[in-house]
């Protein structure tokens, strides 16, 4: 019994954690499942939001006139919001380019996307250090989501649960979108038969570089939403390209459900790791993911992809 | 050694000797070579060899600027010896195996005089056995493991920081009496982390305490949250932590959204300032170590300070911290020993430095700091911190609690550790 | 030795090029602005590639966690000499025989999979043995390394050299480096090669002929870990140390990036070229600025957008129109 009302809290924040670990890999799935692009710059991205919203939130009075005068008078949690939106915007712009840079490899062999990716991170990575110095940054969250509250004994962070929560609520957005819009109908079809989509008469191109902006930007969201847990340093994307890589694998590529279910797999494990062994938490991740590919070859709910050939 | 080696060898056969022969002679070349570079009376060259991108960036640049002021007030007093100093920097990327590359590029490419700079002790290990190879003098400002003047040690590396036995020493038994004996400890679960662990542990049951138990976390963790409700289910009195690096970053940040960082009291091993600048002064939770502050109320602190500032009027950085501090004092020891030796040999440099004594007004310390010739560490005073709640000024985020003479804070363990290589085994270098 | 019958077959010409070259290098090295110890480094690469090489550009399967054998075999290496006794080749073969049996392994589990799976198990079991290089830090000196690993001489029966100069240092990894291009050589031009690039082009097909595609697979993975391990005892001699850095994802990743940049996908020799420009570049470009990542970055972007069959396939193109005589130094290569 006391081992039960010990283990309660931990089941919870491992919940918490794994859907912070969805919301991580949410932008590398869809642009994994739909383009078949593996994009090891996701992780730079990811910084490049908290940095972004950081700047966002910090505009000091004088920098844009009365307009940004009247920002910056603007309550805290505005301009979080604030933040919250543009962030992702300026970045999914910056994807844009480089799905511009992209467009070479498409049809060949996935290594080459992964090279070129590869390569714009260590680019991103830099004029991050170049642009705000290599030093420890803060991204300000406003108080209403700040602080801590009392459950059952024990101090919770509130903006963990607030960042869990907005996770939930991102999930269901795009999960809706793709699900519920001619636009998501679309996007799958691409995924699946492009071809298709091209004698539907829908610029395949077009519809490549939209796909890959709106995940790149999910990159920046989780990038926002990390930031005040993680902190924001150049290389804080490193952390968010693995498990990314792993949930998706884990859940299967090109599934979502698979990918939000693997999110909260691999929270829990390392959550209830953490507390009871907490020296192999990191390890538990990589070892779930052996157990459950050498059972099941495509994952949770894999189903087939080019990227397997 | 291959000298040694060749000359061993007597017992063998013609073949054998010829292949030494023409063995003894390529060294024979290469040695000659060396000293062809080493006899110049050119300018002293200083290879700097801190991280400018990976873990450590941050600290690499900060301590890069205080050797390069330290060079610079020497350059504008005419050089040391009549030379003018130069230097040459190459990214470590706070990897160890880079770190070797780039030692050995600069020995045998560049002909660097002296090499100084490293925070992780990877790499300040890769680099100072390709020193301790070639003769050439290394100094490792800022890396904190207590292996590094201990098992680690060698004759050509000398180390500015103080280690985590060090803060471990001044802060313990202060806590044991203002929070409780009740102790939890928090380890990084690697080197660094056990050592550091292991010099608290050791000093809290010599003080009474109690350790009620041991976290280790991985390198790497970022999410803390399991680990901090597990604290709170143990209910210690104090907590020790021995996080290092991205991972105590995560920490702190995590320790200060729950409020947790009054109560259980943490002790915390060592910030160094380039980690934390610039954070609300709530990440900088519980009492930790340094072994400087712009604030000291010392004479000498702050025309230091505006010398820095003057320097360097872009940094974002406004004051210095104790890892630009450790790489200005470093770098400054060792030009001022070459003066004092006459000379730019290793082996008389290295003597200098051996016996090098700083005044507590020269080091702008409480106390006065002195070389141990054994382990190669500099024994200087160990400052406790906490944050400046409420302060005005947001550069003033440190407020001293206490300060402790080198001896009280000895790191015991070291000399029993630390074998240094005997002057034979050390090839004479004289850039 | 210039005229034995089937010749051609052990020894082409680009082999005697890229031999006469090396064998030279000491002779010119200082005199470009590089240095002795690159060289070593570079040869020892460029083994590691070469092996790499065999599973992804000759087998076409991606491994991102092949950093984890060379770290095994630079540790084997240390520890062997550190714990056992002083000698190379008890060294070198610990080395590979400790990475040949992890890659072992591995490759059970491995095999089976293809694409996207395959690659993502290499990673997660090449963090593993990362992690466990860091944790068993009472074994690996963990993050601080296992540190005063002994260069011993080399002892050929009736002689013995030293090695502690790195000009002797690197005529041994040439003459290692010699006996394994020669041996790849001939192995992806046996039948074995051949049907390796038919699971390349086709896993299925190749297992409907008839052939045992998952013997295959797994033995081409030991195969290439077991020259990582080589790879990794020869780097362990060079640095006389051995450090967890080598194993983690991002030397990993790089193993793969010196293999495509060179142009392994479509020649023998790219992973050769390849690790020789990864190692000048980042050399050069280390010295000359603080932001060496940027300009390293954007020279990976702008290979996979405009030559992306990487250099070697860049130099095939160039060279189609004519065979040009290439002026090489034929000097017999017996070391």
């Amino acid at each position: 019994m006391d081992f039960l009302i010990n283990l309660t809290p931990h089941l919870v924040n491992g919940i918490a954690l794994g859907l912070l670990f969805a919301l991580i890999a949410l932008g590398f799935m869809l642009i994994v499942g739909v383009m078949e692009v593996i994009n090891l710059a996701h992780g730079s991205l990811f910084a490049l939001g908290g940095y972004f919203a950081m700047m966002i939130i910090g505009v000091e009075p004088g920098w844009f006139g009365p307009l940004g005068d009247w920002y910056v008078g603007l309550p805290a949690g505005a301009r979080y919001s604030f933040a919250l939106v543009l962030g992702p915007i300026a970045v999914g712009l910056v994807g844009m380019l480089l799905e511009l840079c992209l467009r070479g490899t498409y049809g060949k062999d996935p290594l080459f996307g992964l090279l070129l990716t590869f390569g714009a991170a260590m680019v991103i990575e830099e004029l991050i250090r170049i642009g705000w110095g290599s030093g420890e940054q803060f991204l300000q969250t406003p108080p209403a989501i700040s602080g801590a509250f009392i459950w059952n004994g024990l101090i919770w962070s509130t903006y963990r649960f607030f960042a869990a929560g907005f996770s939930v609520a991102a999930i269901i957005l795009v999960w809706l979108f793709l699900e519920r819009t001619p636009y998501g109908a679309i996007i799958k079809a691409g995924a699946h038969d492009s071809e298709m989509v091209r004698a539907l008469g829908i610029n395949l191109s077009q519809l490549r570089l939209y796909v890959f902006a709106f995940g790149v930007a999910l990159a920046a969201l989780a990038g926002i939403i990390m930031a005040p847990i993680w902190g924001l340093r150049p290389h804080v994307g490193v952390d968010a390209v693995i498990p990314a890589f792993l949930i998706i694998v884990l859940g299967g590529v090109g599934s979502f459900v698979g990918a939000v279910i693997a999110g909260v797999l691999v929270g829990l494990t390392v959550g209830i790791t953490g507390a009871y062994a907490s020296e192999w938490s990191l390890m538990s991740m990589y070892l779930l993911l052996i157990v459950v590919i050498t059972f099941r070859a495509r994952g949770l709910f894999g189903k087939k992809s080019m990227l397997e050939n | 050694m291959s000298i040694q080696q060749a000359g061993l060898s007597k017992k063998t056969g013609p073949m054998h000797r010829a292949i030494i022969g023409i063995a003894a002679a390529m060294l024979g070349a290469y040695v000659a070579q060396v000293s062809v570079a080493a006899a110049g009376t050119g300018p002293i060259v200083i290879g700097i060899t801190s991280d400018a991108s990976g873990q450590y960036a941050n600290s690499g640049a900060s301590d890069r600027r205080g050797m390069k002021m330290a060079i610079a007030e020497f350059n504008a007093k005419g050089g040391v010896l009549g030379r003018k100093i130069e230097f040459i920097h190459i990214d470590t990327e706070t990897t160890p195996a880079t770190g070797s590359r780039v030692a050995e590029r600069l020995i045998s490419r560049d002909k660097v005089s002296f090499m100084i700079g490293a925070v992780s002790s990877g790499v300040a290990n890769a680099i100072s056995q390709v020193a301790q190879k070639n003769g050439v003098i290394y100094l490792n400002t800022n890396s904190s493991s207590p292996t590094e003047s201990g098992k680690n040690c060698h004759r050509v590396k000398f180390v500015w920081d103080g280690n985590g036995a060090n803060f471990a020493q001044a802060a313990v038994s202060n806590a044991i009496d203002s929070y409780g004996t009740k102790w939890q400890l928090v380890t990084n679960d690697y080197v660094w982390g056990h050592n550091t662990a292991s010099a608290t542990k050791a000093l809290v049951e010599k003080a009474g305490g109690k350790i009620i138990g041991e976290i280790l976390v991985p390198q790497g963790t970022r999410d803390f949250s399991s680990i901090l409700l597990k604290i709170q289910q143990d209910k210690p009195q104090v907590v020790a932590a021995a996080v290092g690096g991205d991972d105590q970053k995560a920490l702190r940040q995590q320790v200060a959204q729950l409020g947790m960082g009054q109560n259980p009291a943490w002790i915390n091993n060592q910030q160094d300032w380039p980690d934390v600048y610039g954070l609300p002064t709530d990440n900088l939770f519980g009492v930790f170590g340094t072994t400087w502050y712009y604030k000291l109320d010392l004479p000498g602190v702050i025309d230091f300070v505006a010398r820095y500032q003057n320097m360097y009027p872009d940094t974002k950085m406004k004051v210095p911290g104790n890892v630009f501090y450790n790489g200005y004092m470093a770098t400054h020891s060792l030009l001022s020993a070459i003066e004092a030796a006459g000379t730019t040999n290793n082996h008389a440099v290295i003597k200098q430095l051996e016996q090098l004594k700083v005044s507590a007004a020269d080091r702008m310390q409480h106390h006065d700091a002195f070389m141990n010739p054994k382990t190669h560490q500099m024994q200087q005073t160990v400052y406790l911190a906490t944050a400046n709640v409420g302060s005005s000024d947001k550069d003033d985020m440190f407020k001293i609690v206490s300060n402790s003479a080198p001896m009280k804070v000895a790191d015991a363990k070291a000399e029993a550790t630390c074998n240094l290589e005997s002057f034979a085994d050390t090839p004479v270098y004289e850039p | 030795m210039n005229n034995n019958t089937g010749f051609g077959a052990w020894i082409t010409r680009p082999m005697l090029i890229t031999f006469a070259i090396l064998v030279s290098l000491p002779f010119w090295i200082d005199s470009v602005g590089l240095y002795q110890y690159l060289g070593v480094e570079i040869v020892i690469w460029m083994v590691y590639a070469l092996g790499f090489n065999l599973l992804l550009g000759y087998t076409g399967l991606p491994s991102f966690g092949h950093g984890a054998y060379f770290g095994i075999g630079a540790y084997a290496f240390g520890l062997s000499q550190l714990h056992i006794t002083e000698s190379i080749w008890l060294g070198l073969i610990c080395a590979i025989l400790f990475a040949a049996l992890g890659g072992a392994i591995v490759a059970a589990f491995l095999s089976h999979r293809r694409g996207i799976y395959y690659a993502l198990l290499t990673i997660a079991f090449g963090q593993v043995f990362w992690f466990l290089s860091i944790k068993w830090h009472t074994v690996t000196g963990g993050e601080d390394g296992l540190l005063n690993i002994p260069r011993p001489d080399l002892n050929i029966g009736f002689a013995s050299f030293s090695l502690s100069s790195n000009e002797a240092l690197y005529y041994f990894v040439l003459a290692l480096f010699v006996v394994v291009v020669i041996g790849l050589w001939r192995l992806v031009h046996s039948p074995y090669g051949t049907v390796i690039k038919a699971i390349k082009q086709n896993e299925m097909r190749t297992g409907f002929i008839g052939y045992n595609v998952w013997l295959y697979k797994w033995s081409v993975f030991t195969l290439s870990t077991a020259l990582a391990g080589l790879a990794g005892g020869m780097f362990a001699m060079a640095q006389e140390s051995a450090y967890p850095d080598v194993m983690s994802l991002h030397a990993s990743g790089f193993i793969v990036m010196m293999v495509l940049i060179g142009g392994g996908m479509v020649s023998f020799w790219g992973p050769v070229i390849g690790a020789a420009v990864y190692f000048l570049a980042r050399d050069l470009l280390g010295s000359a600025t603080e932001t060496w990542l940027l300009w390293y970055g954007l020279m990976f972007m702008a290979m996979v957008m405009f030559k992306p069959e990487g250099i070697a396939g860049a130099w095939q193109g160039f060279i189609k129109r004519g065979d040009a005589s290439t002026d090489g130094d034929k000097k017999p290569v017996t070391r």
